[in-house]
């Protein structure tokens, strides 16, 4: 497969506007994913300097726990109680899910190492991550699981009409905006806003700050680190519990590797809007989806990651330490 | 002098006449007495001392050469010849991460880099057949250069941005071997999924290397001079210069160290040493394919030198003998009892290593043995339909594992439960006060043999990752600098 | 290289790091063999000057030269080479190697046996090893009994902090350089050891033939060493001159303490 330059660009005409509008959506809707996921890595990096690698594993965990509720009320695309609530409950128990799931991993197997070297703590990390992915394999079985979240709470499952999530609530140059992306979008909004407010107006969110510049200082201040830490983990693993579900109710499949390379996507964001850097994780999440989005649509399969990658790294060598990310004062 | 000053001048240092406290010559007396470590860990320290570099380099290659003649040719090809191949890739990690301490997340696309190219060169792919002695070197060169060029963003980059930039590139590399497949001279340059087969074997000046002994001996000779080189350059100023570049890389540049030029040239041998592997490679697959260079391999080449320790030349030799073996234990087509033999030996080795006397290491044991007849018999008695259930591929441990370990009959879920269950109690005895703990362990043994019988025995290749996670995590806990590496102080 | 032409000169130099003015047009000379101390309370600049000499930062203003070159803006290790060495004020210790190695590692610059002839250990590359052990034998035994022997072969972290501020201290002479940049020596060290350290100096200067320029706190230590004494505050230099006459200047007590509230400037 080639790849002149004019065909990428009889590509871009061919899709016009409504491809542009429509890539743009998906880019959004997938940025919002990789936003919320990026925002636990770099949360737990600012504050430990560890890449929590598990941390995708633990996104994974949410989709299923999502999934694990759908069905137990009986799964799409007739749930025994209605669409909203359920929709609501499924967030609810994922998100609290994932905390603890969190909470305990940071318990056990990065607390007793928080003085050890950081290459140490990114084996452990490492650890945990094939634990788990490999924990749901043993437990779950290999095949896919699927939300179905097209058709549920459909009046018509048979006829393929679209649930209440997938109806078009409005449209751009032809392009349809789907319920669910907006939902996606909307909630991303919400959480990263609520975050926004948690570390710059409450106690707790001075509390992380501080220690996330000096543990030793913060611990002499009365901070109780550990406390701070593990709400640290909590906050971000919710987050990527959140964001579980979200995948699982817009692209519907879900597996025990899914985490794996969300996981890839989201580091890179966080990495690549500054690691450490909420707003940059933010603005890395959304760069990756719409670069991700984009690359998918006028490159094609084959040469879109390659795209991603290229890109990203582009960006890196430009400003090595992210584009929002502190510049690193060594103090010598 | 000034006679304003009102304050007094520091006293004269007096020589001492016999050690004091404060003063230099106590702890130096001191210390002179730990550097005699004692007991049998210093007895062993001490030997280990005696059988120096160059004694274990011979020992190794003695032992190593005489496995083709009591290995069969299969196990030749799956344990001796894999070995070898993970204690090469190992060297080369460990020269970019545990030499120069780079965090290269790409390492294995140099490996996938030099077979491909090698596969390219000398094939039918595109009826090219160079010989080895002309594409094995071009292809080395190649594979250094590009890790001259994976080094260079590690100028501007701080440690985990490198690690993210070099994961792309592994990425990378397999997406485009993979699925970009561009189409050069008229096919596909890489295959596709495909890859490329027919390969050529390997050989120098009429001598083919076409038999697995034949295999096994090139890469053994390949083996033993990298170790030598390395070590060599491990005892030159280069290698302290690469050392104290892990250490301290602005302090190293304090005292003349070029360190730019050094990365990139830990970059470029460790790159170089797995061009060459990849070559190798090809010959013995005759055929490669991009899923041989992917993250899995990638993992393993990273537990062979964590496991060994890093910075460590024998480490990597123990640490590639440890996980290919035990990797293969647990792979699927192998029969059970091996991996089973080795599950239990572990579970064993946990005990052992958590108490300190052998007498109570015994008495657990006998303790875990006693506490499963009894469960087993138990149930037997109450609810029959629970304890029958066949040992999966018991050979001739069968029937000793059917009288003792509980295996239910038709509850299919019972293997998650005692997984969890196994999770849980782990987690819990962690929090026990280690005189405590003692009392825990038969229990969580006979559970952890339960689990091993009713549910990993049935999925070998997910329990092996699901251990060598655990593996890292209890590994990096309790011993971080690996089996033969180093105890490691870091400026936090 | 012209006689009596100092050994290095800063020009004009200034540093700002984002609106903060670290060191503002400063004029400063070392000649050959002397002794100068660098003064100043915390934050007058005196640490980023060193940072500055040693390549680390690069001045916005002005030019640094070593013996007449031009050293401005070239990198660390190759400021190094040519004959620049220093301590760190928080000791920058290459704490998992060897006592002899840290100091055998600071040969490298003056030395050349390549990859290639290691492998192959040519007669040539074992005789720079030779050599190189030596050099860092040499320069442990210049601190008495207290790094010599089997302490070789301790690994740097077991060792006490007077002892780390010594071997740092040693390590930066195995680069053979010209003049010796010491930032706090003394810092943290009880008054026996201070006094040793105001000896080892002089020593160093004396026996060493190294120019040495020195940060310090410690008055008694400036004292004892100084043949010319520079006060900088807020990154400028207030005062420069013998001891006696900087220690007793104006400006720099008023730095120092503060004003007393009847004068002010």
């Amino acid at each position: 497969m080639q790849l002149p330059l004019f065909s990428v660009l009889d590509t871009v005409r061919e899709l016009g506007w409504s491809g542009a509008v429509e890539l743009f959506r998906n880019g959004l809707a997938l940025g919002s994913l990789y936003a919320l996921i990026a925002l636990g890595y770099t949360m737990v990096y600012g504050i430990l300097k560890l890449l929590n690698f598990a941390h995708g594993d633990v996104y994974m965990v949410g989709a299923f726990i999502g999934f694990g509720v759908l069905n137990a009320f009986g799964g799409s695309p007739s749930p025994s109680i209605a669409i909203l609530p359920l929709i609501v409950l499924m967030f609810v128990v994922a998100m609290l899910g994932s905390g603890v799931l969190g909470v305990v991993i940071e318990r056990f197997a990065y607390r007793p190492l928080r003085s050890s070297p950081r290459l140490t703590l990114l084996i452990t990390a490492l650890g945990v991550s094939f634990f788990l992915q490999n924990s749901m394999l043993l437990l779950f079985g290999a095949q896919f699981r699927s939300y179905q979240s097209f058709q549920l709470g459909s009046d018509n499952p048979a006829a393929f009409e679209p649930g209440p999530l997938f109806e078009p609530v409005f449209t751009i140059a032809d392009v349809n905006f789907q319920r669910i992306q907006l939902v996606v979008f909307a909630t991303s909004v919400a959480l990263m806003v609520a975050l926004t407010l948690l570390v710059a107006k409450t106690t707790l969110g001075k509390a992380m700050r501080a220690t996330a510049f000096d543990h030793e200082a913060a611990a002499m201040m009365g901070i109780d680190v550990n406390r701070v830490i593990a709400a640290t983990f909590f906050i971000g693993s919710v987050l990527a519990g959140a964001a579980g579900v979200m995948f699982g109710l817009m692209f519907s499949q879900i597996n025990h590797f899914m985490g794996f390379y969300a996981g890839l996507k989201g580091f890179t964001a966080a990495v690549v809007g500054g690691i450490g850097s909420i707003p940059g994780a933010m603005l890395g999440g959304l760069l990756v989806g719409l670069v991700e989005s984009y690359a998918q649509g006028y490159l094609g399969g084959q040469w879109s990651d390659i795209a991603v990658f290229g890109i990203l790294i582009f960006v890196l060598l430009v400003r090595p330490t992210g584009l929002l990310g502190a510049r690193a004062i060594q103090k010598v | 002098m000034g006679a304003e000053s009102d304050r007094p001048l520091p006293p004269e240092p007096v020589e001492p006449d016999g050690p004091r406290v404060g003063v230099d010559e106590w702890v130096a007396s001191a210390d002179r007495l730990q550097d005699r470590p004692a007991g049998v860990a210093g007895a062993l320290r001490r030997a280990g001392g005696v059988v120096t570099p160059p004694i274990q380099l011979a020992i190794f290659a003695g032992l190593a050469a005489t496995v083709p003649f009591w290995l069969g040719t299969g196990d030749l090809f799956t344990y001796g010849i894999f070995v070898l191949l993970y204690v090469l890739l190992g060297l080369g990690l460990n020269t970019i991460v545990g030499f120069a301490g780079l965090l290269d997340l790409g390492y294995v696309a140099f490996f996938g880099f030099g077979a491909y190219m090698y596969a390219i060169l000398s094939s039918d792919h595109y009826g090219i057949h160079w010989p080895a002695i002309v594409s094995v070197p071009l292809v080395v060169v190649t594979t250094a250069s590009l890790g001259l060029l994976l080094g260079i963003p590690s100028r501007r980059l701080l440690g985990d941005y490198l690690a993210i930039v070099t994961l792309f590139f592994g990425q990378a590399f397999v997406v485009f071997v993979n699925a970009t497949n561009p189409v050069v001279a008229g096919k596909g340059l890489t295959g596709g999924p495909n890859g490329i087969a027919d390969i050529d074997p390997l050989s120098f000046f009429g001598l083919e290397a076409t038999t697995r002994t034949q295999q096994y001996y090139v890469l053994l000779v390949s083996a033993v001079l990298i170790l030598t080189a390395l070590h060599f350059v491990n005892q030159s100023r280069t290698g302290r210069a690469l050392r104290s570049l892990r250490e301290d890389p602005l302090a190293a540049g304090a005292i003349g160290i070029p360190v730019n030029r050094l990365k990139l040239m830990a970059f470029a041998i460790g790159a170089g040493i797995a061009g060459f592997t990849g070559c190798i490679f090809g010959t013995l697959l005759t055929a490669v394919t991009a899923g041989n260079f992917d993250i899995p391999i990638l993992i393993t080449i990273y537990a062979v030198v964590i496991l060994g320790g890093f910075g460590s030349l024998s480490g990597v030799v123990l640490g590639a003998l440890v996980i290919t073996v035990s990797f293969q234990f647990l792979a699927p087509e192998n029969p059970q009892n091996n991996a089973r033999v080795l599950f239990y030996l572990l579970i064993a080795l946990v005990i052992v290593l958590l108490l300190r006397s052998w007498w109570r290491v015994a008495l657990v044991l006998a303790a875990t043995v006693a506490l499963g007849v009894a469960v087993q018999g138990v149930v037997e008695a109450v609810a029959p339909s629970w304890a029958g259930g066949p040992v999966v591929e018991g050979g001739r441990l069968g029937d000793l594992i059917d009288s003792w370990v509980l295996i239910p009959e038709g509850h299919a879920d019972f293997g998650n439960v005692a997984y969890v269950a196994l999770v849980v109690a782990v987690l819990a005895v962690t929090q026990l006060r280690p005189s405590r703990r003692i009392f825990a362990l038969p229990a969580v043994a006979y559970l952890a043999a339960v689990v091993w019988e009713t549910s990993f025995v049935l999925q070998p290749a997910v329990a092996r990752w699901i251990l060598f996670g655990a593996l890292l995590v209890v590994l990096m806990n309790v011993r971080p600098q690996g089996l033969l590496g180093t105890p490691r102080v870091e400026i936090v | 290289m012209n006689a009596g032409a100092p050994l290095l000169e800063l020009r004009h130099v200034g540093k700002t790091f984002g609106g903060l003015r670290s060191v503002a047009d400063l004029e400063l000379e070392v000649g050959e063999g002397e002794i100068v101390s660098l003064i100043g309370p915390n934050g007058a600049g005196k640490t980023t000057v060193f940072n500055l000499v040693t390549g680390i930062y690069a001045p916005d203003e002005g030019e640094i030269r070593l013996e007449g070159r031009d050293i401005t803006g070239l990198p660390p290790h190759r400021i190094a080479q040519l004959g620049i060495a220093r301590t760190f004020q928080t000791l920058r210790l290459f704490l998992n190697m060897s006592v002899k190695e840290n100091v055998m590692a600071a040969a490298y610059g003056h030395t050349k046996a390549g990859v290639i002839r290691s492998v192959l250990r040519t007669p040539g590359m074992r005789r720079e090893e030779r050599e190189i052990e030596q050099l860092a034998e040499e320069r442990l035994a210049f601190f008495g009994d207290r790094l010599v022997g089997y302490r070789w072969r301790q690994p740097a972290y077991s060792l006490s902090y007077a002892n780390r501020r010594r071997l740092e201290i040693a390590r930066a002479t195995a680069v053979n350089p010209k003049i010796l940049l010491l930032d706090e020596p003394a810092a943290g060290m009880n008054p026996v050891e201070t006094h040793e350290i105001t000896d080892l100096i002089g020593r160093l200067r004396d026996e060493g033939g190294y120019t040495i320029l020195v940060i310090e706190h410690d008055m008694h230590v400036v004292e004892g060493i100084s043949d010319r004494v520079v006060a900088l505050d807020h990154g400028e230099k207030i005062a420069e001159g013998a001891f006696d006459r900087v220690a007793t200047d104006p400006r720099v007590v008023e730095a120092y303490l503060g004003t007393t509230g009847t004068e002010r400037k």
